[in-house]
């Protein structure tokens, strides 16, 4: 079920150049839904469903999350380190940590106490380097059980709240993950021509690597890039609402003419959708494929989630459920159209 | 043994990026005889090649270092400039710098109103000429120039410009004179313009598509009073890189280096730089993609005219790039 | 010329499909070979005597706006689309979407403001467009989110041979290469008409990726920082003194014998240049000479000032030299043996 799937993802470590540790999770999963599985040089998972046509369809989520990384073993047990990916500081503060060294180490960030903290020192700005992972081991042992470069994530169980919305971290891009699996599973039930390739892709967060070589490798036709963007909060009320539908974005770096098939099929269909504009970067895989080679035509799919690059980050299982549907009617909708003429200018 | 010979010689060659000519038949004129093919590509990357029937492996150094270039020549004969690579207003202030005709200048300031910064704008290059026709012969907007200073060298340690990256491309031509046994295919690659962005590399990289790339570059350390915090420090061995801006080191690649430092006998440490980046960034991303690595020789001082290395630093980076292109 | 028409068209990065259509027609009517590649880049292909494999690129977009959200007064919040100062938005009419609804970014009455407000420009995030409706729904019935907005401006001669326009960057480049496959000189080249410069180099990189060129020469509209209180040394180009060569800008380090190669083909036909003497700024050039196995790169540019206005301002003096190095360039680069 699509709830268990995200889960078991959302609890397991895939931080940015390490996707290959947990190898074993993605396959088991897609493979029922898939005919063959490869990888790329930077770690990209790519599952593929064969068609019967050279049509190459390149679905894209990447599988990476941010993480920290131990720079440095100090004196009472205490870890100084740096982040994988973009991370806010105050993110951080009162959370509990696993440390993946020679075991799982359990550990704690915190900060000074207020007793002994200016109020002119609470108001600044906090910094990576202010704070340190607490292991409680004296510095002999620890340095037996970790390395500098080990990889630390914080130590979130995924949590149901109401109705349809769960909260996890990483869903960002696990639900763009999920999303191809949903997918994967409604192509199963209708046949299809084209080829699908549902590429878990490693290294987005520091820079849509695994886009970049995992494109190049499967060459498709067209890409669709599935992410997560941002949805309102009381703070931020002009934004897509959770709930409302994957969001379906328009800009210099997708292809409008396919963008405007896909909301065609949406619309025809009833799938529920909303819709961002986005004029530069896109801060997605999207940046990756569209200028890879000759060029790969996209189109930018997010699932509204609140409170990004957190361990609460906090999505509705109903919009990736709708994605998943949506997308696979638009490969069948695609496979049986003229796609050299939505293609060209 | 340190050949200091050639260090110096690598250290005093002008080559800013770009501009990387003169350092480019230096670098030729030392290995001709020790390679099987020599070519550069139309960015002026240097490919030199030990040819062999199995793995491609591909070393990057970079030839450039960061200089100046002259904007503007005005009529009192004083020169404008803004920088070529990652150099600050801050540091250049009476700074002597040289041009590839051997002129030189000293980097003064403007009055500063209150309360006003110091930026690039605010300086400019007094040449030491009074007649102005002499300055308008000599100095072309367009002209580049480099820090000019004294190569200095202790029992351990040497000081000088432009150990980023002459001492990475020293490393590689020591290395390839005693390149090991070997059927892989190497390519000792010295390449342009890393410091305006790792350009050359990205082209060097796709037209070689080599099946492992370890690029030979300087990095910083954490063992002197500035703000910098690493474990890195002078004297503590080959540094192998596990992540920086650029890149996050391949795992195997990185297991590699430290086994064969192990089996070697070869000193090492471990390095995370939270800025920067090196060669291996664009090279790692080529087409489908490289597993890439980095040797780093820890350097103080970085981009300054007196960037300090260890000597014995060097000698460990030179065995394990040796034991890479054999393994 | 073809600029008043080109400056005309609305070609915000990423939708440049006015300036596209006209070029398309314009290279049917002068009988040149072209096509359309997968992200819309107008490639043409001047056949003739070939040394050299020669790409000459100018870009179609310019920048603009976005329509972002309508709010539920039927306000239109927008982004901007490439670099925008805030400041010139003040008090301007736009056009929204294929159907060009006219609106204005207008400004709180100057009665109305405190002291601190005065002189002082909202960020984009708090400016609208008002295209004369009362409600979401009736806005809604003329716009959606996505529609590109561009400056309503017309092409004005004035001055002592000077020109006003709106996207002199890149139309004049776009203008001259249409010129020069006019002119079927006999030398081969391949004159690409790129998309999405304004927004990352986008359709200049896969464009190189196919040709492969061994020699890119980019023509572009660039910055001129020409006014009173500048000194000379700031001003990057200077208006009316001819063709400006670029030697570094932040995306490119020009090969400087390349450089000083096409100022001597200028000084042996008497046209006017300068350099451009600013390392600010970026352009194809960027994407060209880093893709694949690398390319020799020139930027020759025409000033402009204001550039990324409704009001960019350039000389025609400056235009014609570097219609007229750039023939010379090419002929030179192709010349037999």
């Amino acid at each position: 079920m699509l709830k268990d799937f995200l889960f078991d993802i959302c609890s397991s470590q895939f931080v940015s150049g390490f996707e290959h540790v947990n190898s074993h999770i993605l396959p088991k999963y897609f493979k029922p839904y898939t005919d063959s599985f490869e990888k790329d040089k930077l770690g990209s998972y790519i599952f593929k469903a064969s068609g019967t046509s050279e049509t190459n369809i390149m679905l894209a989520a990447h599988i990476d999350e941010i993480g920290l990384m131990v720079t440095e073993i100090l004196e009472g047990g205490f870890l100084s380190f740096t982040s994988v990916g973009g991370i806010n500081p105050a993110s951080l503060v009162a959370q509990e940590v696993t440390v993946f060294g020679k075991e799982k180490i359990f550990g704690v960030i915190g900060i000074k106490p207020p007793h002994i903290t200016d109020a002119e020192e609470r108001k600044k700005p906090l910094k990576l380097k202010d704070l340190y992972i607490d292991t409680g081991y004296p510095r002999e042992d620890l340095v037996k059980m970790v390395k500098v470069g080990d990889i630390a994530t914080i130590k979130r169980e995924p949590l149901s709240l109401q109705g349809s919305r769960i909260s996890a971290k990483a869903l960002d891009d696990r639900a763009g993950v999920a999303v191809m699996l949903e997918t994967a599973k409604e192509l199963k039930k209708i046949s299809h021509k084209s080829n699908v390739f549902f590429t878990a892709t490693a290294q987005e967060e520091t820079g849509t690597r695994g886009a970049k070589t995992s494109s190049y490798k499967i060459n498709p036709h067209i890409g669709i890039v599935l992410e997560v963007g941002f949805g309102m909060t009381p703070d931020m009320t002009d934004l897509p609402q959770l709930g409302k539908g994957p969001i379906v974005a328009f800009g210099g770096r997708l292809n409008a003419k396919l963008t405007k098939k896909f909301v065609e099929v949406c619309k025809k269909y009833n799938y529920p959708l909303q819709y961002e504009a986005v004029p530069g970067r896109t801060g997605t895989d999207a940046e990756a494929l569209q200028i890879t080679r000759e060029g790969i035509p996209c189109i930018l799919l997010s699932i509204p989630l609140r409170y990004m690059h957190t361990s609460v980050e906090t999505i509705d299982l109903k919009d990736v459920e709708n994605a998943g549907k949506a997308i696979a009617r638009f490969i069948n909708e695609l496979d049986n159209s003229d796609l050299e003429e939505i293609l060209c200018f | 043994m340190f050949n200091s010979e050639l260090m110096k010689k690598l250290s005093d060659c002008f080559g800013p990026s770009g501009r990387e000519k003169y350092i480019r038949e230096l670098i030729i004129d030392e290995i001709k005889d020790y390679v099987d093919e020599i070519s550069t590509d139309p960015l002026g990357n240097l490919i030199a090649r030990k040819k062999g029937s199995g793995k491609k492996i591909m070393f990057s150094a970079h030839m450039d270092q960061i200089g100046l270039i002259v904007t503007h020549v005005d009529e009192k004969g004083f020169l404008r400039f803004t920088n070529v690579g990652g150099l600050k207003a801050k540091n250049l202030l009476g700074l002597h710098m040289v041009f590839a005709n051997g002129l030189e200048g000293v980097i003064c300031q403007e009055e500063l109103k209150d309360k006003e910064k110091l930026t690039m704008g605010k300086l400019f290059l007094d040449v030491g000429v009074t007649d102005k026709e002499f300055v308008k012969q000599n100095f072309r907007v367009g002209d580049m120039c480099v820090f000019k200073s004294q190569y200095y060298e202790t029992e351990d340690c040497v000081i000088c410009k432009a150990a980023d990256d002459r001492i990475g491309c020293y490393i590689l031509i020591e290395a390839l004179k005693n390149h090991p046994n070997t059927d892989n295919d190497v390519y000792y690659v010295f390449s342009v313009q890393e410091e305006v962005g790792c350009r050359g590399a990205k082209t060097a990289g796709y037209s070689i598509n080599p099946d492992l790339a370890i690029a030979v570059d300087v990095t910083a350390t954490g063992d002197t009073p500035d703000e910098i915090i690493m474990e890195v420090k002078l004297d503590g061995g080959a540094a192998i890189k596990i992540k920086d801006n650029s890149l996050i080191v391949h795992p195997e690649v990185k297991d590699m280096l430290t086994y064969l430092s192990e089996k070697n006998n070869i000193k090492y440490q471990y390095e995370i730089l939270e800025f920067g980046g090196t060669d291996a960034g664009p090279i790692h991303l080529s087409r489908e993609g490289v597993p890439s690595g980095v040797i780093s020789i820890p350097t103080r001082n970085l981009h300054t005219s007196g960037e300090i290395f260890s000597k014995k630093d060097v000698e460990e980076c030179i065995k394990l790039v040796r034991a890479a292109a054999g393994h | 010329m073809f600029l008043k028409e080109l400056t005309e068209l609305s070609g915000v990065s990423g939708y440049e499909y006015e300036v596209r259509n006209y070029i398309k027609n314009k290279l049917k009517e002068i009988d040149c070979e072209y096509y359309i590649d997968k992200l819309g880049n107008v490639i043409a292909h001047n056949k003739g005597r070939k040394n050299k494999t020669i790409m000459v690129a100018a870009h179609m977009d310019e920048v603009g706006l976005i329509v972002r959200q309508i709010d539920s007064k039927g306000l239109i919040k927008f982004e901007a689309v490439g670099g925008i100062d805030q400041r010139v938005l003040n008090s301007k009419v736009v056009l929204v979407g294929d159907n060009k609804i006219p609106g204005v970014i207008g400004s709180k009455a100057v009665h109305l403001m405190s002291k601190e407000e005065r002189g002082k420009s909202l960020p984009i995030d708090k400016l609208y467009i008002d295209i004369g409706t009362d409600s979401k729904e009736e806005t809604e019935k003329l716009v959606s989110i996505g529609d590109y907005v561009s400056f309503k401006s017309d092409y004005v001669e004035f001055g002592d041979n000077m020109i006003k326009g709106k996207a002199l960057d890149d139309r004049v480049g776009c203008s001259i290469l249409l010129e020069l496959l006019s002119m079927k000189l006999d030398a081969d080249f391949y004159g690409v008409f790129t998309v999405m410069e304004e927004v990352g180099l986008r359709g200049a990189e896969t464009a190189a990726y196919q040709l492969e060129p061994d020699l890119g020469i980019v023509l572009e509209g660039t910055v001129s920082a020409d006014m009173p209180e500048v000194e000379d040394y700031d001003k990057t180009t200077i208006i009316g003194k001819g063709a400006a060569l670029s030697i570094m800008d932040n995306a490119t380090v020009y090969d400087i014998d390349v450089v000083r190669e096409v100022a001597k083909i200028a000084e042996d036909n008497n046209i006017q240049y300068q350099y451009r003497t600013s390392g600010a700024g970026g352009n194809d050039a960027g994407a060209i000479h880093k893709t694949k196995k690398g390319a020799k790169v020139v930027s020759i540019s025409i000033p402009c000032r204001y550039i990324h206005s409704s009001v960019s301002v350039a000389s025609k003096n400056d235009y014609e030299n570097v219609l007229r190095l750039t023939k010379e360039v090419i002929l030179e680069n192709q010349k037999g043996d």
